[in-house]
């Protein structure tokens, strides 16, 4: 029986901000933030005024001064990328209780743009690691950086005890490229230059509709052959860095008959955390996406085997074949099979990471936003139609999805079961 | 003694008796006197049963490899790291319990099949400064 929260409240919209990707000028992180923000409340017909509570990683005062609001209810939730499904799942507590009425959940990451403006226009939510950090003292000696640099280590543990391969973790690479070829918004889309692509100018970054010099179609000879980048991490296990700005709305069951776009309810939800820095992880081939995946499902009333359609944080090939196990979607060690053996794939029978992922669609940095708006394009039935953007996608025929975010490193999970409405 | 150009740790107060022990060559652990069980990093509380009184035990300075991965970006690494690449990173598993993270010496970046997680490793240490000295690790 589903939990009393369960469908309490639902996603009534999901927009983007107006460039995504590599645009050709950068815009600061709030802009990115204020243009999905009007995106989503024209496309719903709610207007901005009506907000009052939001969510965000760190930016919350910030957005509420900027736009003039005085909210109810102020979450600054910043757990690395899974933040964006734990604040899905805070609004509808809050909803839910009675609190407020119009929650907006946002984002903005100039991953790709502050390269341009020497971090000008971050906003900058995290601080860095104090040097008495019990987690930083005792590992910022051994010169572990980038969070491919952590990752790596997952893999090879994984592997070393299930005996997966790393052409198993690359088959995920290449299926979600595959995706990527249906989205015409994803950065690698095709190869610049193909189809109705031009060819990109001297110095410029192409992505989305412009295509990319390394777009289009991929093989596990094109993974395996990347340049290393942490053993067993080499180049394409690893996501993109891009801008993106996303925001969604969330309402209770009258609000949500006003709006201009259907709801997509959100029937269970969970979060949970097993370690902050990796030193301190338990198992190197297990997530807490098992309990936040749990306490999702039994909010829901609803199991793994009722769920259609998977949009999975893959910050790297590991994170996404790993997570499919702890949320029931395949054995444990046998996660990467989902799509080596294609269920995972267009026309399979569990659709996984339908805009491209992170790994070819978008990945600012954070990544929870882009599995939340994509999750609603699908369940809405807007994908296909072009949406508020206009840009159309792969339109599959699921009716119910799961959305995992992983934050930190492996560290933190959200997790939401999200239906399409009757 | 050669400029040390690598990241250096600052040592705090509750983990200043692993710094003095690392400056004699010794693992010094942090042990619950109520449930005896050692943990990694040091902290006021036990993690396991949440127990105030902690001692610290002089460790046996053996482990084993529990996972490792190769660094191969000079550009991901710290700074100092940058020119090593290649080099290796390791979850080291104390004899004593818990885990330690660590670069693995006397092992060959370039060829990882022939490093084995579990195989059996022994701590070593650094001078880095006069006050740190870091513990690295090696293959027995």
């Amino acid at each position: 029986m589903p939990g009393e929260a369960s469908k309490a409240a639902a996603i009534i919209g999901a927009a983007e901000a107006n460039d995504i990707g590599y645009p050709a000028t950068p815009k600061s992180s709030l802009t990115l933030h204020i243009e999905a923000i009007n995106n989503v409340c024209k496309m719903t017909g709610i207007p901005i005024a009506a907000i009052d509570g939001i969510f965000s990683a760190g930016w919350s005062p910030q957005i509420a001064e900027y736009l003039g609001l005085h909210p109810k209810y102020i979450d600054t939730t910043a757990v690395g990328g899974c933040s964006f499904e734990m604040h899905v799942h805070h609004a509808l507590a809050a909803i839910h209780a009675g609190v407020i009425n119009v929650a907006l959940v946002t984002h903005g990451e100039m991953g790709f743009s502050q390269r341009f403006t020497g971090g000008k226009g971050t906003g900058r939510p995290f601080g860095g690691g104090d040097p008495w950090d019990p987690g930083t003292q005792h590992t910022s000696a051994y010169g572990l950086g980038g969070a491919p640099t952590g990752y790596s280590h997952a893999m090879n543990r994984h592997m070393s005890r299930y005996g997966t391969t790393q052409e198993d973790f690359a088959e995920i690479a290449v299926v979600t490229r595959e995706w990527a070829t249906l989205n015409p918004r994803a950065v690698m889309y095709r190869k610049a230059g193909e189809g109705d692509l031009p060819p990109l100018e001297q110095g410029e970054w192409g992505g989305g509709k412009r295509g990319h010099t390394f777009g289009g179609p991929i093989t596990v000879d094109t993974v395996m052959n990347s340049r290393p980048i942490s053993w067993p991490i080499k180049l394409l296990d690893v996501c993109l860095v891009t801008d993106h700005g996303g925001a969604v709305l969330i309402t209770g069951p009258e609000i949500a008959k006003t709006s201009k776009t259907p709801p997509v309810w959100i029937a269970g939800a969970g979060e949970s955390i097993s370690h902050w820095n990796m030193l301190e992880m338990p198992d190197f081939t297990e997530t807490s996406a098992g309990r936040s995946a749990s306490a999702a499902y039994r909010m829901a009333g609803m199991g793994p085997e009722d769920m259609e359609m998977a949009m999975i944080y893959d910050s790297f090939t590991v994170t996404a074949g790993i997570t499919a196990e702890m949320l029931g979607l395949a054995p444990a060690g046998e996660g990467p099979a989902l799509w080596k053996d294609r269920h995972a794939a267009p026309g399979g029978r569990l659709p996984i990471n339908t805009n491209g992922g992170g790994l070819s669609f978008n990945h600012s940095g954070m990544y929870g936003m882009q599995l939340l708006v994509e999750a609603y394009r699908q369940l809405s039935g807007t994908a296909e139609d072009g949406g508020f953007s206009g840009d159309p996608g792969k339109q599959t025929s699921a009716r119910s999805c799961i959305v995992n975010g992983t934050g930190g490193t492996l560290s933190t999970t959200g997790t939401l079961v999200l239906v399409s409405d009757d | 003694m050669a400029e040390y150009t690598k990241p250096i740790p600052s040592p705090d107060p509750v983990s200043q008796p692993f710094w003095d022990g690392a400056k004699e060559g010794k693992l010094m652990l942090p042990r619950c006197s109520d449930c005896n069980r050692v943990h990694w990093y040091p902290r006021v509380i036990c993690p396991f049963c949440h127990s105030m009184n902690i001692d610290w035990v002089e460790a046996t300075g053996k482990g084993t490899i529990h996972t490792f991965a190769v660094q191969n970006n000079r550009g991901l690494v710290a700074r100092g790291w940058g020119d090593e690449v290649p080099y290796v990173t390791a979850y080291i598993d104390l004899a004593e319990g818990d885990r330690m993270l660590t670069v693995l010496k006397g092992v060959d970046p370039n060829d990882p099949d022939s490093i084995e997680i579990g195989a059996a490793v022994q701590i070593e240490f650094e001078e880095a400064s006069e006050d740190v000295h870091i513990p690295f690790w090696r293959p027995v």
